[in-house]
């Protein structure tokens, strides 16, 4: 059953030319981790924004076709309740901090409280919460005396609580230095596990690839190819368009235009792969 | 820099576990009578006989009596002094030099203001000193106040002492690339724009993004907010409250009949 | 039930948002005023940038709460002039309504017209709380005509009409410098982006903005007799009356 499912979508931002995304079809499954790529202005965020509802509530602008999530029409529900369907995290850990509170506990109770949810429930949520994302012991500290990679844990944690449909995530590790960049993979890895339905906007694609059921490729505000990651990381037609891939891809294609590719072999994403790949042309 | 913008100091006492409402309420109660009581001494009483021991009974009085030297007492001395020498009016004369010409009037009116300002100031300090900022919101939430002022109040406190440090480190950049900040009034107006622009504008292209976040945290939901905490409010609290109204009109009204 | 939607619609989630910064805006350049001893304060450039972008009453909310935030937070004798701040916010927000925000002469007017009711409100601030003297720098200039034997409020009223025009036009500028180097689409998800709409400088708001320095040189002459405060008020008034008419009759 699809969760996410969005048909013919095409929306423009205000005082804008172009539109950001043009017929756009896309459906997510429940417990489907569907990872986006694409270069700079492809339209990844106005994809998130979608889906979360905060386009159009948030940025107003003209959206047109359909966009359903958890069976409910986005344009029908204020944004308050799309995002209790669909919760979106994005890339910058300070800029989500509330502001509203002193410490981590309370800024991931924050939510809970806009909701309405009874004080007892609120606290074992939280606490379970703080377990999970494995910043029990940071729950006493404030929110912006933290490091990147833990904020931005907070903020997934944050969200999650909220216990979300969906969860999109635009970027979250991207201001992130390589410790907080595992941080917050491995809480992502996690959730990946639990089933939870993920629409995922990422650059690293040896991650992407070691996560997602599936790859969307968007460029120029429509999705250019989908399917899964090792088909889609390795598309040719993603390198002709200055899509990021991994380095062993590159190096991989490069090989094969010199002849020192095995033929026939789809190219490798991640290190084992290509390490593979090499030892099978070398033998 | 302050790390956090905020008086409070975490002690267990009597004062402290007042609902912050009644404490607020004997805030504006100790100003209202301050000023409208027919009676001179009366502001002197309120300091002596209501902050001060106040201060003690909270066990915050060490903090209490630095913050009043540091804040109030220049400011007070000042206007004391300049008020004592220039109030015009006034027969008996206490003394003269030069053009100053000092008056038992000028000096009762000007110790009248002055404690009256004494007691305005020192008791919203002895208010912030016992009373956590997120406490009071949240009691004043849950009595009705939009849920949206709160997140105003806490975050203007918050962001505060961030910006403060930002500017810090601008104008060291400025200074050590060779800006002026002394000089001429045009260097010094010429100064303003390199230091302002990145500050502001840096804070404000930040708005968006922020406000993406506290939506995706349901803000502005309709359902009926509940909260984390829960402030006590006891029978003697209310009492209390009644108390402090009852006097508050009392003062008032003393003051329509004295005229 | 229309006032009601008219304070509703200048408060959208941006506006929560952009409030606090917008004090601590104040907070920040009123310090950094002070270090480089500027005579101006500039300490409501964010309750301005407000009242402009989302309305008045979101403007006199900030101002409210930055003086009490203040007050509460850095100094206590920042706590009583709340009110003056209000009205601060609350005017530029009329102001910038009737299209006076939207090119320099007419922000030049925004400015004159706020420091009038600063200059009113903040003398009956003073006059009632503190007595007529504070501790503030301009105090000196009450003191000295208290010594040519003015009354108390004939002084204070003097002084504040010398003082605030400066302080209030320099911040108006500097707000709308602010608002020019913003872009259109952000602007566009505040309640009242139409408010900040910049067009180009006309001969009607340029005589206006004239005559503005006219009557403050006036004003300026309340230092040496208090009739010219009488004469500088009317003039004052006469020519808010013309403003008003004016963008009365633009829009009809
Ligand atoms: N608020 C806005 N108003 C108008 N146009 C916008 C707005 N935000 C983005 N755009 C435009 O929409 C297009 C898609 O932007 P979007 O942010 O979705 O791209 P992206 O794939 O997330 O890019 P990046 O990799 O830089 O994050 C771009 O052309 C961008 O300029
Ligand atoms: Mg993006």
């Amino acid at each position: 059953m699809s969760i996410v499912e969005l048909r013919n979508v095409t929306y423009q931002y205000p005082f804008s030319e172009r539109p950001a995304l043009e017929g756009i079809d896309l459906r997510i499954d429940e417990g489907e981790f569907v990872a986006v790529i694409g270069p700079n202005g492809a339209g990844k965020s106005s994809l998130c924004y979608t889906v979360s509802g905060f386009i159009p509530h948030f940025f107003k602008g003209e959206l047109q076709g359909s966009v359903v999530v958890g069976g409910v029409e986005t344009r029908q529900s204020t944004l308050a309740e799309c995002v209790r369907r669909a919760g979106l995290a994005f890339q910058n850990p300070f800029n989500q901090i509330s502001g509203a509170k002193y410490t981590v506990f309370e800024e991931i109770a924050f939510g809970l409280e806009n909701l309405g949810v009874p004080r007892e429930e609120m606290r074992a949520r939280v606490e379970r919460m703080l377990e999970r994302a494995g910043i029990a012991d940071l729950a006493g500290r404030s929110p912006y005396a933290l490091s990147g990679g833990q904020q931005q844990r907070v903020a997934l944690a944050s969200i999650l609580v909220m216990e979300p449909q969906v969860l999109v995530l635009d970027e979250p590790t991207s201001q992130m230095d390589p410790i907080g960049t595992r941080e917050v993979f491995g809480m992502i890895k996690e959730l990946a596990g639990r089933g939870l339905t993920v629409l995922m906007v990422e650059h690293k694609v040896e991650w992407v690839a070691a996560f997602a059921d599936r790859v969307v490729a968007l460029d120029g505000g429509h999705v250019i190819a989908q399917g899964r990651p090792e088909e889609v990381l390795t598309d040719p037609l993603l390198a002709e368009r200055n899509f990021g891939l991994s380095r062993y891809t590159l190096a991989a294609r490069a090989a094969l235009q010199a002849g020192l590719w095995p033929a026939g072999r789809r190219l490798p994403v991640t290190l084992e792969e290509a390490v593979e790949g090499f030892k099978a042309a070398a033998a | 820099m302050p790390e956090k913008l905020s008086f409070y100091i975490q002690r267990s006492s009597a004062f402290h576990s007042l609902n912050p409402l009644t404490k607020l309420g004997l805030v504006f109660a100790f100003i209202v009578i301050a000023y409208t009581s027919p009676f001179y001494w009366t502001a002197t009483v309120i300091f002596g006989l209501g902050v001060l021991p106040l201060a003690f009974v909270g066990r915050v009085q060490r903090e209490f009596l630095l913050a009043a030297l540091r804040l109030l007492v220049p400011v007070t001395g000042f206007i004391f002094i300049m008020q004592s020498l220039f109030l015009p009016g006034g027969e008996r004369e206490l003394f003269h030099f030069w053009v100053f010409r000092v008056t038992v009037e000028s000096v009762a009116q000007a110790y009248l203001t002055v404690s009256r300002i004494f007691v305005m100031i020192s008791a919203f300090i002895l208010f912030l000193l016992t009373t956590h900022p997120s406490a009071l919101m949240t009691d004043l939430t849950r009595r009705g106040l939009p849920g949206t002022f709160a997140y105003v109040i806490i975050s203007t406190l918050q962001i505060i002492p961030q910006m403060q440090s930002k500017a810090q480190t601008i104008i060291a950049a400025q200074r050590s690339r060779g800006m002026e900040t002394g000089g001429s009034l045009a260097n010094r107006v010429r100064a303003l724009v390199p230091l302002v622009g990145p500050l502001v504008f840096g804070s404000l292209v930040e708005v968006e993004e922020r406000a993406i976040a506290i939506e995706a945290r349901g803000f502005t939901s309709r359902l009926k907010k509940t909260s984390l905490y829960e402030i006590a409010d006891t029978r003697l609290d209310r009492g209390l409250r009644w108390f402090l109204l009852g006097l508050v009109v009392l003062s008032v009204a003393a003051r329509v009949l004295a005229g | 039930m229309k006032l009601l939607n008219s304070i509703k619609k200048d408060f959208n989630t941006m506006t929560w948002v952009l409030i606090p910064v917008a004090i601590a805006i104040n907070v920040v350049i009123g310090q950094i005023v002070m270090v480089l001893k500027l005579p101006v304060y500039l300490d409501s450039v964010g309750t301005m940038l407000v009242g402009v972008i989302c309305g008045p009453w979101a403007g006199a909310l900030t101002g409210a709460l930055a003086n009490t935030i203040w007050g509460l937070a850095i100094d206590p004798n920042a706590l009583p002039w709340w009110p003056v701040a209000l009205l601060i916010g609350f005017v530029t927000g009329w102001c910038a309504r009737g299209g006076l925000f939207r090119n320099t002469w007419k922000v030049l007017i925004t400015g004159f017209l706020v420091a009038l009711v600063a200059a009113a409100a903040s003398a009956v601030v003073n006059m009632l709380l503190i007595g007529g003297i504070t501790a503030s720098g301009s105090s000196l200039i009450t003191v000295y005509l208290l010594q040519t034997g003015r009354s108390m409020i004939d002084a204070v009223l003097t002084t504040n009409f010398l003082v605030e025009p400066v302080d209030k036009i320099s911040t108006a500028l500097l707000a709308f410098a602010i608002i020019r180097g913003l872009s259109v689409r952000y602007l566009a998800r505040f309640p009242r982006p139409e408010n900040a709409a910049v067009e180009k400088n006309d001969l009607v708001a340029l005589i206006i903005g004239a005559l503005v320095f006219v009557v403050y040189v006036i004003l300026v002459g309340s230092f040496f007799n208090i009739m010219f405060l009488w004469v500088g008020l009317a003039v004052s008034a006469i020519l808010v009356l013309a403003v008003v008419l004016i963008s009365v009759l633009k829009k009809a």
